[in-house]
């Protein structure tokens, strides 16, 4: 009985021990990798604190494809990073600030981009690999992530185990392994605008069902008065901003109004300015857009020169007037 | 609690500790601790059904003694058929009534009458067919004098739930299982090792092979409508090596866990992909449900004696009987159906038997016929599953057709197929294993016995790097829906 007990400890052994430094080495490989679209070059500068800035923006692709941090950072001074998650609501958003906050120095103003998908919660963890390289004993990511469909408690806990069967986050690793990382950096300050023509998503959307209607979840608005809250009681100033959407797009929301709504009524309730650019002479501009949620680099550019030079006129001198 | 997931990886030892360190020197303990742990590897699943199994198990225990106890023969057959009676009311109640109250519905509307019927959302406990089969298995075996009535709660609970084979079967029988219950077990470092190999190469086949075959056999069978027919032939393909590699992976790793233990399960599979002849096949495939039939129904039916008519009734009921076993769906039956169809030449010209040995004994490579038999025995199984998978007979004659019509010479395409490229690889891997392992009681049996343990290590490494890094997205075990 003992010789086999000796044996299957001597087999097991060579697994546990080399778990740790094996799970480091993927997770730095990953953390090198293209994966996603800039989201791993986002994750990096905050985890390697290279995430430093006065002004932060906050959303999701709406704000990372849309919003220029050097135009803004160039208009109202001081320094500018872009935090946009693609394809994820308010819950990642907040994550990826507590990560940002625990990493960095705080930012002394945060624009945050609203639109139809902040307040609502996805059921699948959209891109989840790009949690991988951080998510081991961190607490935060546990907290943020486990509550959708993807990982197990065991995979914030035991290395190596959350690698198990994650065939493109292990091909990717063996990609840089062979060939290197990637000469350059996807996204600049984490904004990366889309240099494309108007594309046929909104015609698809429409094919597989006539209206789009939101669905409020009301965990994730608690929370963002929660963090409406933090931001005040950490002196951080806090901007909400509507960004345009195409015209057509507005119509396909069932339930737009209320939406914005939602936005006016916590703006007014928090006292927090609110930038609505929902009936700006963009939105009636096709060649803008990419898509109707979405602005091309010369919407994107425009944009980002009027969101600036709104805030500058309206927020910074104001309360630069009345500090 | 499915074996392929990291609870079990945990579960395990902690059973494996208790059972050999603690309680090891009192066997009413230890087989206190197999039902305790049983019960709760049950209810991980869904703990209200616990209580259906110790009814069905508290059942059978009762009517066997009184069936031992019985003063005649009337009083004896009135409690086998109390136990009968109520165990396939269990069964039918929540695995067939809402498939009968719908066909029966379907019928009267054949015949210009309207109804709609009563039908009851429950789920299928997981495991009811393999749990009720034990029970009913030992009943007829009191029943027919093979066995006496266990008067040890305990170990009769065990027998009925011993946990690596209470929700996907070996289907044990009493006279085999029963006795290793009753008798102390000691520790064998020769099966213990075994079963360690037995339980790698069962988590290979169902991670690596079963579940990303799984990938692809859902998304051409769910959306079969939008491929051509090579597409719906890879599709047909993939399912055929996921539920091999979902179902043989999980006897396998039963049965190694069972060793651990001590104790050894009914062998469940051997190998039926190379069987040269669909006889063959299904002396092969599901061992431990195939023989019950053959035991329980087939036999007591006059099996291959009698009549050219009788014969072929018998072999008919049983595989009709074998496929609405897995479910209630038309789709199961015309498989029980098909297979009786393949089966029937063989019969009739008494050539059912003539494949007894695993094929090529003693030779590295087949020769030609067999390779043609083993074919032609494989093709029609496939075409077989086709049935097995679908959801429902229409959408199987329909993905049979477009499988057979002029798109299957064009070239193939689905989401994923370079990942698909990687993974038949893998089978063809797989395959190769199986075939030089053909002759053991599982692949790797003695695969690396005389090589130096270096060598040996590094094969076992290799398959939990496959594992690792080929793990498919993780799938329920197939049989659990049975």
């Amino acid at each position: 009985m003992n010789k086999f007990h000796i044996k299957v400890i001597l087999f097991i052994a060579p697994i546990i021990l080399l778990s740790v430094p094996l799970d480091y080495g993927l997770s730095y490989l990953l953390r090198q990798s293209d994966l996603y679209p800039g989201e791993l070059e986002v994750w990096n500068d905050i985890y390697n604190s290279n995430a430093n800035c006065d002004i932060a923006i906050y959303g999701s692709s709406r704000a990372w494809v849309q919003i220029d941090p050097k135009i803004i950072a160039d208009t109202l001074g001081g320094s500018a990073y872009n935090f946009g998650v693609d394809g994820h609501n308010f819950q990642l958003e907040y994550l990826r600030h507590l990560e940002l906050l625990k990493h960095n120095k705080k930012p002394k103003t945060i624009i945050f981009s609203v639109d139809i998908f902040t307040l609502q919660k996805r059921k699948d963890l959209y891109q989840f690999e790009q949690f991988l390289p951080f998510m081991l004993w961190n607490k935060n990511i546990q907290k943020y992530t486990s509550n959708y469909e993807g990982f197990t408690s065991t995979d914030y806990w035991l290395p190596l185990i959350r690698y198990a069967g994650k065939t493109t986050a292990l091909n990717n690793c063996l990609k840089i392994l062979i060939k290197g990382k990637p000469a350059h950096k996807y996204r600049d300050h984490g904004y990366r605008p889309e240099n494309s023509k108007w594309n046929e998503d909104l015609t698809a959307a429409k094919e597989k069902q006539e209206h789009y209607i939101v669905k409020f979840d009301t965990a994730t608005i608690h929370l963002f008065e929660q963090f409406i809250g933090e931001c005040k009681s950490q002196n951080i100033s806090l901007i909400l901003v509507y960004a345009p959407e195409y015209i057509e797009g507005q119509k396909y929301i069932g339930n737009r109004k209320e939406v914005l709504d939602t936005f006016k009524s916590l703006s007014e309730k928090y006292h927090l300015p609110f930038f609505d650019y929902t009936n700006d002479s963009i939105c009636l501009d096709k060649n803008m857009f990419y898509n109707s949620m979405h602005l091309n680099q010369t919407g994107a550019e425009r944009f980002s020169s009027v969101l600036a030079h709104d805030i500058k006129m309206n927020y910074v001198t104001r309360a630069e007037q009345h500090p | 609690m499915l074996f392929n997931t990291i609870d079990f990886a945990f579960f395990l030892p902690v059973v494996y500790i208790l059972y050999w360190f603690v309680t090891k020197r009192n066997l009413n303990l230890q087989n206190i601790l197999l039902l305790v742990a049983s019960y709760f590897f049950y209810s991980c699943w869904d703990w209200r059904f616990l209580f259906l199994l110790m009814f069905s198990t508290l059942l059978d225990y009762y009517t066997g003694i009184k069936m031992c106890d019985a003063p005649n023969t009337k009083n004896k057959k009135f409690w086998l058929w109390l136990s009968v009676i109520i165990n396939l009311g269990f069964l039918g109640v929540f695995k067939y009534y809402n498939f009968f109250a719908d066909s029966f519905a379907s019928a009267l509307a054949q015949l210009g009458f309207k109804i709609n019927p009563y039908t009851i959302q429950v789920i299928l406990p997981v495991g009811i067919s393999f749990y009720t089969f034990h029970g009913l298995s030992y009943v007829l075996d009191i029943y027919h004098n093979r066995i006496k009535a266990e008067r040890n709660f305990v170990e009769y609970a065990v027998f009925v739930s011993f946990f690596p084979l209470l929700v996907a079967g070996p289907i044990e029988r009493a006279t085999h299982l029963l006795p290793q219950i009753k008798k102390p077990r000691q520790f064998d470092y020769a099966k213990s090792i075994d079963g360690l190999r037995q339980i790698l190469w069962g988590l290979f086949k169902k991670i690596v092979i079963a579940d990303n075959c799984a990938e692809y056999a859902n998304q051409i069978f769910n959306n079969s409508a939008d491929y051509n027919g090579s597409t719906l032939l890879l599709g047909a393909l993939f399912f055929t090596f996921q539920i091999y590699g979902d179902f043989s992976g999980y006897s396998d790793i039963a049965l190694g866990t069972a060793r651990l233990l001590g104790i050894e399960l009914l062998r469940n599979f051997a190998f039926p992909y190379f069987s040269r002849d669909i006889a063959e096949f299904w002396r092969r495939w599901h061992i431990s449900l195939s023989s019950w039939f053959r035991d329980y129904l087939y036999v007591p039916l006059g099996g291959s004696r009698g009549s050219t008519w009788t014969r072929v009734r018998n072999t008919f009921i049983i595989f009709i009987v074998s496929g609405f076993w897995h479910g209630a769906n038309w789709t199961f039956i015309v498989w029980g159906a098909l297979n009786a169809i393949y089966f029937l030449p063989l019969l009739l010209t008494h050539r059912n038997r003539n494949n007894l040995e695993i094929v090529a004994q003693g030779r590295l490579l087949p020769n030609l016929k067999e390779v043609f038999m083993m074919s032609i025995t494989f093709f029609l199984t496939v075409i077989a599953w086709v049935f097995f998978r679908a959801n429902s007979l229409e959408h199987a004659f329909q993905y049979l057709a477009e499988m057979f019509s002029s798109s299957l010479f064009s070239a193939p395409k689905f989401t994923g197929m370079s990942r698909a490229v990687v993974l038949s690889v893998l089978i063809f891997l797989f395959m190769i294993i199986e075939w030089t392992g053909r002759e053991n009681q599982y692949a790797i049996a003695h695969t690396g016995a005389k090589w130096k343990w270096p060598l040996r290590y590094a094969f076992y490494y290799a398959i939990i790097i496959a594992i690792f890094w080929f793990g498919g997205k993780e799938q329920q075990f197939i049989y659990f829906q049975f």
